[in-house]
């Protein structure tokens, strides 16, 4: 099984909590043979690299330098998302089995490579904008509320940490439950419960 | 049998969606090229009672989902719009399993769609620069102007191939992106005439008098009120003009200056004089062209001036400010007149040098539709661009890409 984890940090760049687990969730991958690429921002340390312990990482920056907000940012680095997972996906025979997105800000790539070469996605939800910025409604939040839907929608399954995170989404998103599975790791067994879950979404739509 | 050469050109605007030159040019530019064998999908913004797929004139429009949700602002607005399109245009080829020979993308208002689209499907990106930034805002001023103008780089250096629609553009694209020589094409705008030959057989009188008194001559503006269009200079040509021909200026289309020129206007007490139509239909606009005595391109950045041609093509002597792609467009004294830019008095000469001389009218009509009839024609501008695609699919099917 091949897969692309899309994560806008990833050491040596770290924003939260978010590199950590990715870290972690790669490298057990890897264990499990399954052949695992990141696709992750940094400013400068740019291009493919592989890890001692397998993981490929691919790190891209964004062309625009001159930004008015996270959102333009987040919008604009996206094609540079597209590029790295593109020439990935060139470069092994177009056979990708899966991306897994983790939170809003590359949504758009995975929606893009899912409508053109029929990748199916899995999206990792860190955290909702509705809890990061609670009752803001401006229209750069509901930006993001509205990539964060655009994800929920397309999205061949969707993963959360909690049993709380599945009822929010459930609720403010309206998503079905059928598409969602929680998988935390402070639980034993967590891998095991992504492969299942990378399984089952590989087999879903399948690569062209 | 091989297949027809298959383009996608991606717009934020297409008929009837219409904002600027970029839509009637991508229409005609798409009719032309499908007469001259060339299959073209065109993906642009929905709009109100448009359909969201139809055939048209052999083109094939998609309208897309352009994000009606208010942005926090237009820059914004525009890569979430692109968000959106480039999603769905992905989907699109996918469809046709990949078999889009060329991604042609108009402006930086469509670059994130087209750039990601180019790598996704490694297919050659051409884009058309009608524009840019600095140019528009004569220099760049703000944190947003640099994202946009980045932004403009970025696509033409994702580029295979630049178009750029005058001489002018292309040294000033060349100066402002930093692009090579041997990635730059200059393939000119064109003007439909046949809009105008069929409305010149009807009679115009009572049309006309809607406008202006008999004895009136009509001086027409057409364009955005903003800035960089010059209107302002014009406002100011007008009591100069007045005092040596009865005349009544037409102010075709909208834009953030419109208020304050109405109050300009108000404070000279020529508010008979001047008349602001807001945005007018496509068939009122040719017979206003018409019947205007004279047509004013008074711009102080204009890559092109497609209004200056659609003037020539109705047969109005043009006045135009000797700038840009309007510089090229005009010879001077032959097929219109040329002021210096910014300039009220040298405007209000052209004007007035148009309006006395009924003879020199005359010649200047005949010169200019000549001139447009020869070289910006919509079929020989899809033929050159067929060329140029043709070009790019030559040195492409050399590349680790095809």
């Amino acid at each position: 099984m091949r897969a692309i984890i899309f994560s806008w940090e990833y050491p040596p760049r770290i924003v939260g909590q978010l590199a950590e687990y990715v870290t972690k969730l790669a490298a057990q991958l890897v264990k499990n043979k399954v052949e695992t690429y990141i696709v992750t921002y940094h400013d400068f340390l740019t291009g493919l690299s592989q890890e001692p312990n397998g993981v490929k990482t691919y790190r891209v920056t964004n062309p625009v330098r001159t930004h008015i907000g996270v959102l333009t940012w987040v919008l604009t680095l996206n094609q540079e998302v597209e590029r790295a997972a593109a020439n990935i996906y060139y470069q092994v025979n177009e056979q990708i089995d899966l991306i897994d997105v983790y939170d809003w800000h590359f949504i758009p790539a995975a929606v893009t490579l899912k409508n053109a070469l029929d990748i199916p996605f899995i999206f990792s939800v860190e955290s909702l904008e509705e809890h990061r910025a609670p009752n803001a409604d401006s229209p750069y939040n509901n930006a993001i509320k509205g990539i964060e839907g655009l994800g929920f929608r397309e999205a061949d399954k969707i993963s959360v940490k909690s049993r709380w995170m599945l009822k929010e989404i459930v609720e403010i998103h309206k998503v079905p439950k059928t598409k969602t599975i929680v998988v935390s790791q402070k639980t034993s067994g967590w891998v095991k419960k992504v492969l299942k879950t990378y399984r089952a979404t590989a087999g879903g739509v399948g690569n062209k | 049998m091989k297949r027809k050469l298959r383009v996608m050109m991606l717009t934020w605007e297409f008929p009837p969606r219409v904002i600027g030159g970029i839509s009637p040019h991508i229409f005609f530019l798409s009719k032309s090229l499908a007469k001259n064998d060339v299959e073209v999908c065109v993906v642009t913004c929905d709009f109100p009672g448009a359909p969201a797929h139809e055939v048209s004139n052999g083109v094939e429009i998609y309208r897309i989902d352009s994000y009606k949700n208010p942005a926090p602002d237009f820059a914004t607005w525009v890569y979430l719009m692109n968000l959106n399109m480039q999603g769905e245009a992905a989907a699109i080829i996918n469809k046709l399993k990949g078999k889009i020979d060329v991604i042609h993308a108009h402006d930086w208002l469509v670059a994130t769609a087209g750039i990601g689209l180019k790598h996704v499907f490694r297919k050659p990106l051409v884009v058309t620069m009608h524009s840019t930034e600095v140019g528009r805002r004569d220099g760049i001023h703000s944190a947003n102007e640099k994202m946009i103008h980045e932004t403009e780089a970025w696509l033409t250096y994702e580029a295979w191939r630049v178009i750029c629609c005058s001489d002018y553009m292309i040294s000033h694209v060349k100066w402002a992106f930093g692009i090579p020589d041997d990635k730059l094409a200059m393939v000119p705008n064109g003007v439909n005439t046949q809009v105008y030959e069929k409305l010149q057989r009807r009679n115009l009188v009572a049309f006309r008098r809607k406008f202006a008194l008999p004895q009136e001559r009509i001086v027409l503006y057409v364009g955005r009120l903003v800035y960089e269009k010059g209107v302002q200079i014009l406002i100011n040509a007008v009591p100069k003009v007045l005092e040596k021909a009865d005349t009544k200026f037409v102010i075709v289309g909208s834009g953030y200056m419109k208020e304050q020129l109405s109050k300009i206007v108000k404070n000279m007490g020529l508010e008979h004089k001047v008349l602001f139509t807001g945005f007018v239909d496509e068939e009122s606009l040719a017979k206003l062209q018409i019947c205007a005595d004279a047509s004013v391109v008074p711009s102080l950045f204009e890559p092109f001036g497609i209004v200056a041609l659609e003037a020539m093509a109705a047969k109005s002597p043009v006045v135009v400010s000797d700038t840009g792609g309007l510089s090229e467009i005009v010879d001077h004294n032959l097929t219109g007149v040329k002021v210096y830019p910014n300039n009220a008095e040298s405007l209000a000469w052209g004007i007035t040098k148009i309006l006395l001389d009924e003879k020199f009218r005359k010649q200047i009509r005949r010169k200019a539709y000549k001139k447009i009839r020869e070289k910006y024609n919509w079929d020989k501008i899809a033929q050159q661009t067929k060329t140029m695609y043709e070009a790019v699919l030559g040195e492409y099917s050399q590349s680790f890409w095809a």
